[in-house]
C-alpha cells in the first residue's frame, strides 16, 4: 500500500469513527490529525511506508482518538455518546467471553466451547487478523489434528 | 491415541490460545 493511501485510509477510518461528534468538530478533528501526521512525517524526515506506519501507530487507533475527543467535549458540547466496548478495540464482553470459552469453556463444553470461543475471537475487533489467524491455527493444530489422528487410527484398526 | 488424550489437548489448546490473546491485548495497551 502506498503511503498516501495509508494516510487516507487512516483519516477515512477516523472520519467514520467520528460520526458521534458534531459535524464541525469532526472536520476539525480530521484536519488536526492530518496536520499532526504531516508534522510528524516532516520531523521524521522520511515518508516511507515504515515511517508512516510508525507515525499512525503512535497516534493510536482512530476509535481511541474519537473516544478521547468525545470524553473531552461532552461537558461543553452536545450530548455525545461513544460506545466503549468491543468496537473500541479494548476489552469488552466479546473478548472476555472468547477468553473464558477458550479456557473454562474447554472443560465445560469440551468441543463446542473452544469453537464458540474462536467465533467470538473473530467477531472481536480487539485483535488483529494476524493474532486471530495464529490463535485459530493453534487450536486447529492442537485439537483438530489429534482428533483426525485418532479417527485415522480407529479406522485402520 | 485415546479419547482422554484428545479431551486433554482441547483445554491445552484453549489455554495456549488465551495466552496469545491476552498477550496481544497487553502489548497493544502499552
Amino acid at each position: 500500500m502506498n503511503v498516501d493511501a495509508l494516510v487516507s485510509d487512516y483519516l477515512g477510518r477516523l472520519e467514520a469513527a467520528a460520526w458521534p461528534l458534531p459535524p464541525e468538530r469532526r472536520t476539525e478533528l480530521t484536519s488536526e490529525v492530518r496536520e499532526h501526521i504531516e508534522a510528524a512525517l516532516s520531523e521524521a524526515g522520511s515518508r516511507d511506508e515504515v515511517t508512516v506506519r510508525n507515525v499512525l501507530e503512535r497516534l493510536g487507533r482512530p476509535e481511541e482518538i474519537v473516544a478521547g475527543e468525545a470524553a473531552g467535549s461532552t461537558p461543553s458540547g452536545p450530548a455525545v455518546s461513544v460506545s466503549v466496548g468491543p468496537s473500541m478495540g479494548g476489552i469488552g464482553a466479546v473478548e472476555i467471553a472468547a477468553i473464558l470459552l477458550l479456557t473454562l469453556g474447554a472443560f465445560l463444553l469440551p468441543l463446542i466451547g473452544p469453537v464458540i470461543g474462536l467465533i467470538f475471537v473473530w467477531l472481536s475487533s480487539a485483535w488483529s487478523t494476524r493474532v486471530k489467524v495464529v490463535v485459530t491455527a493453534i487450536v486447529v493444530a492442537v485439537v483438530v489434528l489429534p482428533i483426525l489422528g485418532l479417527l485415522a487410527v480407529r479406522t485402520a484398526s | 491415541m485415546s479419547v482422554e488424550l484428545v479431551f486433554l489437548l482441547i483445554p491445552m489448546a484453549g489455554f495456549i490460545a488465551a495466552i496469545v490473546l491476552v498477550a496481544a491485548l497487553v502489548r497493544r495497551r502499552r
